[in-house]
Order: structure tokens, then sequence, then C-alpha cells
């Protein structure tokens, strides 16, 4: 989960009419549901010290427990990687006619150091409410719920279409080897599906506890690293000259800052402001819909791009992230570096952005190059109501009152590298956050028992409805 | 093969042996040089207290006697890093006295990076090969021979000479002699004024004298830190807030900057001798600079060139940049080193005002680190300075023009500048296009340039010691 970004405006959305509170029963197989995430929880995947490829083999250890035969399961892992490796379970439907579904999860977590945690991060610690551990929230909590619920579907009634589970590594980290991309790649037919359900919705708890919003994911931008690199003969410095590696970059930075890449809309932005406009006050909420009814309203774009989360989901952004340059303090710098960090709007070539930032730039002195990995060209994801529906009636009877709001996110998820097989994935309602983010990435990661289990019941529910369409 | 191999190290072995047929003397100079060129004084294998023994040893056998030579080791953490001052007395004691400063200490130098032994004197088709052979043992080798020989003389000048030979002039921030004696033993080295290396001149590539030239003051070194903070955050959602942009407009403000003209006596006089020269177009702007240096038409004109527009004006210049900290996270730290040369005689503080003003940011934060330079004003160019030297050149150096300089790089004469004796770079020697590979590989000095140089600054020192 590279960024769980739920519009602070939401939050003033939530004064929607409760409808009378549903009696959910909680789902079975609690303390079997605690196991098998406390084994994935305790079990290091991060890059640098751990190993998705055994948690991949404890899951497969359970799936043959719960029935699966062998062909239903498939380990993989490449040689040049063989700690990185994942899982794909298949769940077969019972309407050969039905398009199959996938549930997407990650297995690796981002790194953990016992010398700077409380606890230990890789022991499931459960305290005042929360589970503490690394992945306890990301993304453990969701791929501890997928595989749950394979196992406990597997005994009962077959449901129309197959369930096809891709617990996956490298998520986490951009330059690792990335499952999700090697199995569109290498196996499509193993994870082809209709549509696939991943992280990256969620929902929001306020300060108190109480549930806020949920929030269903519906595109993402995509990451695109540039490098800016000037070169010059340089020389002594003490004869500064008029042309000069530093000058030449810092000019192109500027460039690219006080660029405003224009106006765009999608399905899921447009839904997503049009919510907005009516529940924000002004001038912000009027502004939104000035400029949903012309993008090219630079008055509205001004008063809605106030707030950062509105401005990067109105549009590209690209901004530099890193400078290097010079190899002395009395020499003028032969080389100066910037790396540009671009979040592209859904449907964005990043060769058509190189474009405009070397227009951008204007100078032949300043190459600009695409630094790998050039991720697919992300694809708008429908705002299907086939899907979208359900999430919201079931979560009415789950979390009565709490909004739901459909959201394209600013960050990444795996979701870019099924894309280009056709699969459009959606983030996932369910499993709530505090407003403190609840240590993920960071220190003391943990979600509350309450989050964990009631992000359980529902999306049992969802998956259930989802893959038995009417 | 082997017959061409045998020809060439033949040749090489002829070439090696051919010495210059030299006078007595000059015999006798090229032993002390040798010396000096084989003591090894780099800063990290070498010993400047053990050239300076060798030196104070060749004094006293000319005569000096014990009180007339200090020998001081360096500091307690590098007694390697010593030197001498020695003391030969004038006739006059209301005289005041002249310093020959020279540093023994030269830049590292790999025998595996050279071609030929770098702390072996090696002659060779008119050429003296080996560290420090340039800079800055021949002045050394030259300062202490005339001290010699004006022993043996027997003759007192009117005034006192001074010699003093230090350490760490290539390495200020291990340990700097002139520094310390400026700082600790002023009395020992006060002077009126001081000669010192800095008045390289110009040569072809075969070492043959085009130019000469006379420092007369120098510009400071000065590095500063220019920085931008901020809570930085995920590179998502940018900000317009932004310590890479804050930075970089910053940077691009100074750029554009152009800090006013100056002249010191030095350039003032350079660019009058100069203006004649190169006339045109180009020669009146340089009147007409410096006639009026607020002349923004001359002053364009003249400045096309780098070297002329650093001498004539502060330059400050971006040299490093270092920022953020991964790929997708907002910076939360920009730092740019801003490398200047600071005109003569004008104050951090007054150039730390100007880079403010110029950046024109008050969020961004301008520090220097530990190494503060001094900034002495320059050293007037008197014609009691002027005038013997160009007097003695034409008999020495018939023909070839001198011309007073600002140097853009820095020597000791800082340090003593700041302690109140002006420092002059004498004239003599000249550098080829590669500045005779000062400080890089196969270091070398012309041969004849050297017997010259020696002969005219000879007689220069006793031409100043004697009014």
């Amino acid at each position: 989960m590279r960024a769980l970004l739920l519009a602070s405006a939401l939050l003033s959305a939530a004064a929607a009419a409760a409808p009378p509170a549903a009696t959910v029963s909680p789902q079975p197989g609690e303390a079997q549901f605690r196991a098998l995430y406390k084994e994935l929880v305790e079990t290091d995947t991060s890059v640098t010290t751990g190993s998705c490829t055994d948690a991949a083999a404890k899951l497969a250890v359970r799936f043959k427990a719960a029935g699966f035969s062998d062909a239903d399961i498939t380990q993989f892992s490449v040689p040049e990687f063989p700690k990185e490796g994942g899982i794909v379970v298949h769940l077969k439907g019972r309407d050969p006619k039905a398009q199959p579904m996938l549930l997407l999860g990650h297995l690796d977590v981002v790194a953990a150091k016992r010398a700077d945690w409380t606890r230990d991060p890789y022991t499931l610690i459960e305290e005042n409410g929360y589970f503490y551990g690394r992945g306890t929230f990301d993304d453990k909590a969701q791929a501890a719920i997928w595989a749950d619920l394979m196992i406990r579907m597997k005994a009962g009634k077959a449901p129309k279409r197959t369930i096809k589970l891709a617990l996956t590594c490298g998520e986490e980290t951009t330059y690792a080897f990335n499952g999700a991309d090697w199995l569109a790649k290498n196996r499509p037919d193993l994870i082809k599906a209709e549509f696939g359900l991943n992280e990256g919705g969620g929902g929001r708890y306020d300060e108190a506890g109480k549930p806020q919003g949920l929030a269903v994911q519906v595109g993402e931008k995509t990451v695109q690293n540039f490098q800016l690199e000037a070169t010059n003969p340089g020389g002594h410095s003490s004869v500064p000259r008029p042309d000069n590696a530093i000058t030449d970059l810092a000019r192109a930075v500027v460039a690219v800052n006080t660029h405003e890449f224009p106006v765009q809309f999608n399905d899921t932005t447009r839904a997503y402001f049009t919510t907005l406009s009516k529940v924000t006050p002004a001038p912000v909420g009027p502004a939104m819909a000035r400029l949903l009814a012309d993008p090219t309203d630079a008055e509205a774009n001004r008063i809605v791009s106030v707030d950062p989360t509105n401005h990067s989901v109105l549009r590209t952004t690209c901004v530099a992230t890193l400078l290097e340059a010079g190899h002395a303090e009395n020499a003028l710098a032969q080389r100066a570096r910037a790396n540009v960090n671009c979040r592209m709007f859904p449907g964005t070539d990043p060769n058509a952005l190189k474009a405009d930032l070397d227009r951008l730039v204007g100078n032949p002195r300043v190459a600009i190059t695409l630094k790998p990995p050039v991720r697919p060209t992300g694809q708008p994801v429908p705002m299907n109501p086939a899907i979208i529906e359900p999430m919201k009636t079931i979560a009415q009877t789950h979390f009565p009152g709490v909004p739901m709001l459909a959201m394209m996110s600013t960050g990444a998820t795996d979701a870019i590298f099924i894309a280009p097989i056709g699969i459009p994935v959606y983030g996932a309602p369910g499993t709530m956050i505090d407003p403190d983010g609840n240590g993920i990435h960071g220190l003391n990661e943990r979600i509350r028992v309450d989050s964990l289990m009631k992000g359980r019941d529902y999306l049992s529910d969802l998956v259930m409805a989802l893959a038995n369409p009417k | 093969m082997r017959t061409l191999l045998l020809a060439a190290t033949l040749l090489a072995a002829t070439a090696a042996n051919a010495q210059t047929a030299a006078r007595p003397d000059q015999q006798a100079f090229r032993g002390l040089y040798k010396e000096l060129i084989e003591t090894n004084t780099t800063v990290s294998a070498g010993s400047c207290t053990l050239a300076a023994e060798k030196m104070a040893a060749r004094l006293k056998a000319a005569g000096f006697s014990d009180a007339d030579i200090r020998l001081f080791p360096g500091p307690a953490a590098r007694p390697q890093d010593g030197g001498l001052v020695a003391t030969l007395a004038g006739k006059d004691p209301k005289a005041k006295a002249i310093l020959l400063l020279a540093h023994i200490d030269v830049v590292e130098a790999r025998r595996a990076d050279w071609q030929r032994d770098p702390f072996t004197l090696i002659e060779e088709d008119g050429w003296f090969y080996g560290r420090g052979t340039s800079d800055d043992k021949a002045q050394a080798a030259i300062f202490t021979d005339a001290m010699i020989r004006l022993k043996q003389a027997g003759k007192p000048l009117k005034r006192t000479l001074k010699l003093a030979l230090t350490c760490g002039e290539e390495s200020p921030a291990v340990f700097n002699g002139a520094e310390w004696l400026v700082k600790e033993h002023k009395d020992w080295i006060d002077a009126e004024f001081a000669l010192n290396e800095g008045g390289i001149g110009a040569a072809d590539d075969k070492g043959n004298p085009l130019k000469l030239g006379f420092q007369a003051g120098e510009k400071v070194y000065q590095d500063f830190k220019l920085e931008a903070r901020n809570p930085g955050g995920h590179s998502s959602q940018p900000r317009p807030d932004n310590a890479i942009y804050q930075l970089t407009a910053g940077l691009n403000r100074l750029a554009a900057y152009e800090f006013p003209v100056q002249f010191t006596d030095a350039s003032r006089a350079y660019f009058t001798t100069m203006a004649g020269m190169v006339g045109g177009e180009v020669g009146a702007a340089m009147r007409a600079l410096l006639a009026n240096p607020e002349d923004k038409a001359a002053n364009a004109i003249v400045s096309r060139d780098a070297n002329w527009h650093s001498m004539l004006r502060t330059t400050c210049v971006a040299t490093r940049l270092d920022a953020g900290h991964a790929n997708n996270a907002l910076a939360q730290r920009a730092t740019a080193n801003i490398n200047c040369r600071i005109f003569p005689g004008d104050s951090l503080e007054k150039v730390r005002g100007q880079i403010m003003a110029a950046v024109n940011d008050p969020g961004l934060t301008l520090t220097t680190d530990a190494t503060v330079s001094p900034t002495p004003p320059p050293p007037p160019l008197t014609p009691a300075i002027y005038d013997p030297a160009v007097a003695l050149a034409k008999k020495y150096f018939p023909g070839v023009p001198m011309l007073p300089t600002l140097v853009t790089g820095a020597t000791d004469g800082r340090f003593l500048g700041a302690g109140g004796i002006p420092t002059y770079g004498v004239p003599g020697m000249v550098a080829d296009k590669t500045l005779n590979n000062a400080h890089g590989l196969n270091e070398r000095m012309s041969v004849s340039n050297l017997y010259t140089s020696r002969d005219y600054l000879f007689d220069l020192i006793t031409a100043y010691a004697s009014k």
C-alpha cells in the first residue's frame, strides 16, 4: 500500500442519514483465521531479511489441508529471486459461463528493525484492542482475509464464479521483482478474470475510533521517474562561465515546478468531485462544480487545487525529489542531475509526458530520460455498478450510516500491473485506518482488532455476493 | 622490436644525462634545489620539518649563526609540518625588514601515476621534472640560495632580510605554517612587505617567457552553504512549498546576479596595460570601465572573457547540489555549495549580504563551514615596489611585457596580508598552458627560466633591500 489517501473532504461528507442498525452475525472460524493471520505476520517477508516464498509455502499447506488439489495451487518464483515468490489458488466455480474474479494481495512488507520498534515486529502481539506487528495492516490483513475466505468457501457450496487468489511479492519495493507484474506477463491465464479486488480502498476512523467513511479505489495514477541531467565541460570555480550545469538544471527544475498540468477527469474523479461538490462548503464546493462543468476554468482550479490531494487527483503532477551535482567545492560542476517523480493521470503515455518535459525545459544541454521501471500506461477503471453497488449495499448492513466514496488513488498499487491484461482492479472498502496512519511503513504498525474482524465480515459477504451474481 | 626498444632506451638515457651547461654558482644552486625536491614533503608521507632542517644546515654552512635560524616543528599532532625562519641583519636598524616567503610542502604524487619518480630531480630536454619543481620549491630554493649568497658576500644590505619556509600551503585545513607564524610569532617575520609566489607569467610550450606577472592581491576563497528545509511528504501529492524549488529558484536568482565591478591598484594597472595590448572595441571598453566601473555596456564587452570577468569582481557560483532522500518523497532538505572568490578587501559579511540580497528569499539559510578565510585588503602597488621589478626585467627578460595581476586563486599571502604585511607575488617564473602541471602529473620547470629567474630575483631582492 503505497498511499492510502482518503480525502479529508470525505469527512465532511459523513452526514448521511443512518438507516436502522441491522444485526450482522460474525463470520465463523475466527480462531482459525487468527492462526492464519498470526502465521503470516510472523513470517518475515521484508525484501532485506525475509522470504515471500516461505510465506506462500505455509499458506499452500493450509490450502491443501482445506481440500485444494495440487492442480488448484500454483506456487511460483524465478531463479534470480528465489525468496520473492508467491502463490495463486483457484476455487472452481459451478457456472462455467460465469467469468472468474480475482482477489489480489501482497505478501511482502516494508523492512522493520527490532531495535527501532517497541515490540518485536515479527511477533503478533494483541494489546489495547490492537494487533501490533509489521504487515498487520499492510497488506497481511487483506491477504489473510482472502486466504481464510478461500479456505472456508472450499468447505461450502461452490460459488457461481471461479475465484482466483493471487498473493505476490515486491509491491513495496520499486526496484524489486514484482510478482503481480510477472504473473500478468508470464502466466496471464492463471489470473485472468473479469475484475479484481485489491488493497487501496478501505476506510477511516475518527480520533475517537468511530467509523467516518469507507472508500473504494477505482483507478490510480502511475508513477514514472525521469532523470534530468545537465552536463558541462566544467572548469576551475575561480573563473565561472555563463554556461553552467547547475544553472541549467536549476532552470529546468523551476520550469517543471512552475508548470501546471491541465485538469482532467475520468469516471471515478468525476463521481468523486460531484459528491464532494455537494457537501463541501463554499467557496471550494461550488468551485468543484464549476470545474466539473469546465475543466479549463482557471479560477475554479485555483480554489480547488489549494488542497494538495485535490490538486493531485485533478492532474498529472511532476516534482523534483532528488538533486545531485558537482564533484568538488572548488570546481565548476560537470554534471548536475535531478530525479523528477511524476504521478501520471490514468491513460497518460510516459513518452508523451517526456515530450512535455522536453518542451517545458527547452534546453538541449539538459537531457531527460525515463528511468526504469517504466510502468504500463494506467488505464481508467470503469465505475461498474455491478461491483460498486454491492459494495455500497453490503456496507449499509455492516457499517450503517457510514458514507462510501469512490476515489482514484494518487499513489500506486499492484493494480497497475494487472490492468494491461484487461482486468480492472478495485481497491475494496472494509479495513479501516486511524487518523494517525497506524504506523504503516513506519514504526509499530498496528490495526484495530475490530477493524480487522469487521473488515473480514464485510469482505466475506462482499466476495460471496460478487462471486454469485444474479 | 628489441632494437627499437634499445634505441628508445638509449635516447632516453642520453636525454636524461644531458644537462644544460651551468655556471659553478648554478651548479651549487642546483644541488640545493635537488635536495629540496628529493625530500618528500607531502601531507601524507613527507616531512617539511626534515626539509627545513636540510635548508638550515646549508644556511649554517654559509655562516648563519644558530641565533639567526629558528627551526620550528609543526603542532603536537603533526610535528612533521615544521619550517624555519632565518634572518640576515641589515646595516640600517631603522630600515624595515623584507620577508621572503615560500612554502616547502607539495601536493601528493604517486610514483605509479608518474612517468618518472616524482621525488627524484630529473633534467630532460630543458625541463626539470619532479613534484615541487614549479610549486613552490623553485621559489623556496631561489630565496634560500639568495640568503646564502648574500651572507657569503659579507656585505650587509640596508634592510634586514627574513626568510620563512613554511608547510601546509597546499592543505591549510591540516596546518598552515604561515598562518601560525602570523598568529603566534609575528615578530619573527614582521616586515614592511613580503615577496611570495603567485606572480607566475605565461610561457610558450617550450617554456619561453611570453608575459611576466606581478601579483599584487588575490581573491579570497570562501565556501558557503545555501540550504532550504521543508517538512517534506509523499511525492504523490506535491505542495507549492518545496525545498528543491526554493533552493533552485534562489540559485537562479544568484546566477543572474552580477557582482559590481571593482579595481585594485594591480587590476587597474593590468587593464590599463591590457587596453593598449588588445586595442579595438575591447581595449576601448577597458578604458571606459576604468573611467566608470558602472559602465554596463563596457562591462558587457570586457566580461565576455571569463578570466577578465572574474578579475573584475567577486564571483559566487554553485558548485555542488545535494537534495532529497528518496525518489518518491518530497525533499526535506536541499543544499548547495556556493564557492565564492571574494574581491580583495571585501568582508565576508558584505559578500553574505550580497548573496542573500541576490537570492532574495529569507527562508533560505546561508552558512560558512569551519574554514573561514581572512579577507585582507589588496597590497598597494607603489612605484617603489613595481618600478624596480620592471626595470630589472628589461635586463633579464628583454622584450617580455610585465602585467600586474590580481590572482583568482589563493596563496599564503592572504594570511600575511591579514597580519598587516602586504605581500607580492614576484615575477620571473613562467608557466605554459598546463601551468607546468603544478598539482598534476609530471610537474616540471623550464631549466633556463629557473636559472634566469634566480638571477633576476637575486638582483630584485638586492635592489629592494638596498633602498
